[in-house]
């Protein structure tokens, strides 16, 4: 989920998407039944985030943050929904919701190590362009 | 004869002695049991003494021995600390081999009860998402394989076989919450659909005058056609009834443990 939304945030539109549809299927493949669950999810995901994303100041680690919280939540929600309304069963909503807390901490906290981490490693990495979070690598950015 | 007696004084007295000595002897050789008061008094004198130098002796052996004579045994510790690790590592290896091996006869208990072949398979992996609930198993369609095979453990039912790739199947577990199995209450015979809660299972279409109570066994009835009737899919922990209603609300703890399941059996013929 954490590298959907990098995705959205760093990619271009089609490549995030083309991206997102393969990380989907692969999250399918590794759990559930059905493949396209988690495809749809992450499609829509990215399809927000890159929408919602030029209203934001993306480079804000604080704020990147949130939008994972946010963004686990939305993923969440969207399973219930998507699983209510194609599953030939009841959706197992108690066992989803009740998952949302300890996701949204295990996914915040991975969230802004790794975000400190890439900003601490990017002087070994070089420069790329369109990274999201990092101040100044933004394809957005304009100097 | 005064002078031949000094002059043969010394060897007299010799000769004295040496009688007066085999004479005692002789006499302590038929006492052998009692203690003179000569050897007593040696005794009790000299015993302080023997006490103090063999405690002398004792402390200057034990110097020697633990800290002037300790040639390679730093190596040797080391050594021995290394075979100690390995021993201990081969003893915990002994030891889990030695539960696999009870788990194992257990399950071929199970499986031999029930009078169909079976393939063993280990559990490799666990659904990555926290709602859906399957485990993946190292046998595939190599090992002849297919969709809608049961899963079971020494406990009871597992679930089924949902995809299967050459190597490895994907097992839909019966509390999935996609998964419905036909089941019926071994004491009273009442049929209903287990139905995956995600944790416990639920009787669907339990009638409300249906005879349930808690503790009663949950089985196969081998009406779907994927199950052999009578394996054990979990024991009723509550029961309720609402005011209105056709159906009463039944919960079922799973028999199998899921999180500690290691081995499981998978049934490659069923009669349907």
């Amino acid at each position: 989920m954490i590298l959907a939304l990098y995705l959205a945030l760093s990619e271009k539109l089609l490549r995030a998407l083309v991206s997102g549809l393969l990380l989907g299927a692969m999250q399918d493949s590794f759990s559930g039944t059905t493949l396209g669950l988690y495809v749809s999810v992450f499609l829509l995901i990215i399809l927000s985030v890159h929408l919602l994303s030029d209203h934001f100041n993306t480079e804000s680690k604080p704020l990147l943050v949130l939008l994972i919280a946010v963004a686990t939540v939305l993923q969440n929600l969207l399973l219930v929904f998507f699983l209510a309304l194609f599953a030939d069963y009841a959706p197992p909503s108690h066992v989803i919701l009740f998952a949302i807390p300890q996701q949204l901490l295990t996914n915040t906290f991975f969230a802004t190590v790794m975000l400190l981490l890439l900003l601490r490693c990017q002087q070994f990495l070089g420069n790329r362009s369109g990274l999201a979070g990092l101040m100044y690598q933004s394809k957005r950015h304009v100097s | 004869m005064r002078d031949l007696l000094i002059r043969y004084r010394f060897l007299l007295l010799a000769i004295v002695l040496m009688l007066s000595s085999v004479i005692l002897y002789s006499y302590n050789l038929r006492q052998k049991d009692s203690t003179t008061f000569f050897e007593r008094s040696i005794l009790t004198f000299s015993a302080p003494f023997q006490v103090g130098i063999d405690g002398v002796a004792d402390f200057s052996k034990s110097i020697w021995n633990d800290y002037f004579w300790l040639v390679d045994t730093r190596q040797l510790n080391i050594e021995l600390n290394k075979q100690n690790q390995l021993l201990h590592a081969q003893l915990h290896q002994v030891e889990e081999v030695a539960l696999q091996n009870d788990r194992l006869r257990q399950l071929l208990a199970f499986v031999d009860a029930l009078d169909h072949p079976a393939l063993p398979a280990q559990v490799i992996g666990e659904d990555s998402s926290t709602w859906a609930r399957t485990i993946v198993i190292d046998k595939g369609a190599d090992a002849g394989l297919k969709n809608g095979f049961p899963v079971v453990a020494a406990q009871g039912v597992v679930g089924r076989i949902i995809k299967v790739a050459a190597k490895s199947s994907r097992v839909l577990l019966i509390s999935d919450s996609s998964s419905d199995v036909a089941a019926l209450i071994q004491r009273t015979r009442t049929r209903g659909i287990a139905h995956g809660l995600g944790e416990n299972l639920s009787i669907k279409y339990a009638s409300r005058n249906a005879d349930i109570k808690v503790g009663d066994l949950l089985v196969t009835s081998g009406m779907g056609g994927v199950f052999p009737k009578g394996l054990p899919l979990g024991v009723i922990n509550s029961v309720e009834k609402q005011q209105f209603g056709f159906f009463q609300q039944v919960e079922v703890s799973p028999s199998v443990n899921f999180s500690y399941l290691e081995e499981v059996m998978v049934m490659i013929e069923v009669d349907k």
